[in-house]
């Protein structure tokens, strides 16, 4: 490649570090285990924390367990959160006699207003009554501490209500640092109708550093990392109807991907890339989601800054924490509770240290016996969820001073935005691309 | 105890027979045979009778027993689909404490590696 301009740009260069090992399916075998056990490593990982934060919540009450609860006594329990929910479809539904109660209005989601929580451990379950409590909030899975008594018919009273808040975080390096970018992409879906080759390319030129002047450039060359967050290609499964396939819909069937490692490979040539498989990527369906093909992939994978990773995936990146998902876990929270907007839902995972709460029980999930891989521990500096609607995003501080930047990143077929952080300061722009063609 | 399974047999051909009755098109011939092969499984032995485990056909000594009081435990998580040392490590890891008697047995071979369900349920 002949340089024409004077100055020799230099790309910059960051530290990678992946920390993808605890949602890789290796060893795992299964032996017909039910998802027990992930609700079970899940709330003893979650109540041995719980109960170290009790003595500092409220240092004058008992712990119980839920089958030692004594009537009129006010005492603290930990268990697991079960909301039962009216709406939640059934599989039995359909075999049930009776037609259940459907509104004619088709709600955006499951919540009802009948919807209750219920709190379990190994000894039993209890309902949790009381206003303190809007269970519109909460979804099945979470391990909490609730504050309150028996009433005497079963129910018990709550009075106060802790969860594990954000989990420890290791300090961001405060070193004057240079601007570095990442960026992140999701929804590409290439292959379907809305997405728009042109804009694609245009993205890739950009930060590769073909596009622009010199300035443009200058920024482009500060660009170190792109996260491509699922949902890639948009493969037209009405090709696949249980016949065999014609030779001319074999190569239809691959044109999407073939399409995608072209592009892609422009970028790995210049940047270190991750790729994330989503909910519609030609990937296992169950999360963890295990890393697409390098054999999908036979351009860009011949250079080693492609990686094919997780989904969630969490890396290190000059020692700035990031995690991630495609968005399935939200996705799922928006049809079980409710919130303002994506982030708050995207901030209440944090909140409960889980990435994902409704799995196993709404979402698809691997039965793992010996740990549930969704606990974080250690809390990210960046948070990132792939193909939700619009770009929204804000910084949330916990009361250690943890400091989070949360980012929703929009599909970049429906307009074209990527989103851009500057992992100097955290702070986060989008790029957009808009094409008009002659109409 | 006797007499209450006799009962209970009492009552089972009674309702096969107001069911024959009823059903009048079934010949009578073939219902006679498939009556008497179909009973034990349609009324399966209770597993626990007469306050013993009912699983007295296979090999089950004091081991065996104490085995199957450790896959019984709640602490140490559900039992199914898992081996009894995967069940006893994922106890070690998590900080459990599980009884060494169990650690014994199990790395001693000769006792049962799966759980009291493995292939019952």
């Amino acid at each position: 490649m002949e340089i024409d301009s004077e100055r020799n740009l230099q790309r910059k260069q960051a530290t990678y570090q992946s920390l993808d090992e605890s949602f890789m399916i290796q060893k795992e075998v299964y032996k017909g285990q039910q998802y027990s056990h992930i609700y079970f490593a899940r709330l003893h990982f979650m109540r041995t924390l719980l109960y170290s934060l009790v003595p500092n919540w409220k240092p004058h009450l008992p712990v119980c367990t839920i089958l030692g609860l004594e009537e009129g006594k006010e005492c603290i329990i930990v268990g697991t959160l079960f909301k039962h929910m009216k709406l939640k479809p059934s599989i039995l539904d359909e075999y049930s006699k009776e037609r259940s109660v459907t509104s004619l209005v088709k709600p955006h989601n499951f919540v009802h207003i009948d919807d209750c929580l219920i709190l379990e451990d190994e000894s039993g379950r209890v309902k949790l009554t009381g206003t303190l409590l809007s269970p519109s909030a909460y979804v099945t899975g979470i391990v909490a501490a609730v504050h309150g008594k028996d009433s005497g018919a079963g129910d018990f009273v709550v009075q106060d209500f802790l969860e594990a808040g954000l989990p420890p975080q290791v300090e961001l390096p405060l070193k004057s640092r240079e601007d570095k970018y990442v960026v992140f992409v999701s929804g590409l879906s290439v292959g379907s109708s809305t997405s728009n080759p042109l804009q694609f390319q245009l993205l890739v030129d950009h930060i590769t550093g073909h596009l622009g002047d010199e300035k443009e450039q200058g920024i482009a060359a500060q660009i170190v990392h792109l996260v491509v967050a699922g949902n890639s290609v948009e493969i037209p499964y009405g090709l696949l109807n249980g016949q065999n396939l014609a030779a001319k819909d074999q190569s239809r069937l691959s044109e999407p991907i073939k399409e995608l490692d072209i592009l892609l490979t422009q970028i790995a040539a210049g940047i270190p890339l991750d790729i994330m498989p989503g909910p519609n990527d030609p990937a296992n369906f169950a999360l963890p989601q295990q890393p697409l093909n390098r054999c999908l992939f036979p351009g860009s994978a011949a250079y080693n800054t492609f990686r094919s990773c997780t989904n969630p995936h969490c890396f290190v990146l000059d020692n700035i924490r990031f995690l991630g998902t495609s968005g399935q876990n939200v996705d799922d929270l928006e049809k079980y509770s409710e919130a303002n907007d994506k982030l708050e839902f995207m901030e209440r995972t944090l909140r409960w240290r889980h990435l994902a709460p409704t799995a196993p029980n709404t979402l698809g999930c691997y039965p793992f016996t010996d740990r549930d891989p969704f606990l974080i521990e250690s809390c990210p500096h960046v948070y990132f969820v792939g193909n939700q609607e619009k770009f929204q995003t804000r910084l949330i501080k916990g009361s250690e001073g943890q400091l989070v930047r949360l980012i929703c990143v929009p599909k970049f077929c429906d307009n074209g935005v990527a989103v851009v952080l500057n992992t100097k300061n955290l702070e986060c722009h989008t790029l957009s691309f808009a094409t008009q063609l002659s109409s | 105890m006797a007499t209450k399974s006799v009962n209970m047999k009492g009552f089972y051909r009674e309702r096969k027979g107001t069911k024959g009755g009823i059903s009048k098109n079934s010949s009578p011939k073939r219902k006679k045979p498939s009556s008497k092969h179909v009973s034990p499984i349609t009324q399966p032995a209770p597993l626990i009778s007469h306050a013993s485990l009912d699983l007295k056909d296979d090999e089950y000594d004091k081991n065996e027993d104490v085995l199957r009081q450790f896959d019984m435990n709640v602490a140490y998580g559900p039992c199914c689909g898992m081996s009894r040392l995967e069940r006893l490590e994922r106890a070690h890891r998590l900080g459990l404490n599980p009884p060494k008697e169990i650690e014994n047995l199990l790395k001693a071979g000769k006792v049962g590696a799966e759980c009291l369900w493995a292939g019952r349920i």
